[in-house]
């Protein structure tokens, strides 16, 4: 039953993924932006991660997905001010070509070591242990991590706010 | 029965296509997005790792990389309102503020 789950999951993680870098239409990756986070979502679930899964929908769908589909629409590209490159089967087999031996490397890598997972303990993944875990081994990464936030909600109002004097 | 070495897989296939679509494509939103497959692939690798020893902690980094892909959507997103104000496009071969023009020198 888990396996059959997998496999769908799997489907729809890597069907959004070709979307994204395939479609001619920023709407459209955008869409298999979408598919491929839930499809994560469900993949943390089928590891037991409940509050990964949770953090899952809430930030990655709930907030950066809805952002990036808010800017593309909100830019309303016109067609001439699209990036006019038609992908080649040329350029396809070209970059495939680069990037297949890194994939192949790394894929028989992970076929030849002996992995297993290790019977499940009790609390594993729930709030309670995460949370455990978050604020006693990792509270300085926690707390840079929220600095790195701060920055960066400080940088996206400098930078999306209107100047004046915008050379054109 | 479910074993690492299929999450595993997946996410090797996920960060492959990612580097295809950095390398491929123009339009800088499908830059954005390709980065974020790459970087939403080694949060599952980091997740299949702390499920795979029993121990929370990969899970906790985990956690942390959700929030800096949240501050990487709104740089990222915020640079490509700011580009496209200026060259009124999503070309990435449209930013050359600061190549050297062979024309004028």
């Amino acid at each position: 039953m888990e396996s059959i789950i997998f496999f769908i999951l799997a489907f729809f993680l890597l069907s959004g993924a070709i979307m994204i870098v395939f479609s001619k239409e920023s709407l459209y990756s955008a869409i298999g932006f979408l598919m491929v986070m839930i499809a994560m979502a469900g993949m943390f679930a089928l590891l037991h991660h409940s509050f990964l899964f949770l953090a899952q929908i809430l930030v990655g769908v709930g907030a950066v997905v809805v952002l990036s589909i808010m800017i593309i629409l909100s830019i309303n590209l016109k067609e001439e001010n699209q990036p006019k490159q038609n992908i080649t089967r040329k350029n396809i087999l070209f970059t495939t070509l680069i990037i297949a031996p890194i994939a192949g490397l790394l894929l028989y890598a992970i076929a030849k070591a002996p992995f297993a997972f290790a019977p499940i303990a009790q609390h594993f993944g729930t709030i309670e242990t995460m949370g455990k875990v978050l604020f006693t081994h990792w509270v300085l990464p926690f707390e840079i991590v929220s600095i790195l936030l701060l920055g960066a909600m400080v940088g996206a109002i400098v930078l999306s706010r209107r100047r004046l004097h915008v050379e054109s | 029965m479910l074993s690492p070495d299929k999450f595993l897989f997946v996410a090797v296939m996920m960060f492959a296509i990612g580097l295809i679509g950095l390398m491929l494509r123009r339009n800088l939103f499908v830059v954005y997005l390709s980065i974020e497959l790459m970087l939403s692939s080694v949060n599952l690798i980091l997740a299949t790792f702390s499920r795979m020893h029993g121990e929370m902690d990969g899970g906790v980094v985990s956690l942390l990389m959700i929030a800096v892909i949240a501050a990487e959507a709104a740089i990222f997103l915020a640079l490509i309102i700011y580009i496209y104000r200026i060259t009124k496009s999503v070309d990435s071969q449209s930013i050359t503020q600061l190549t050297h023009k062979r024309d004028e020198a």
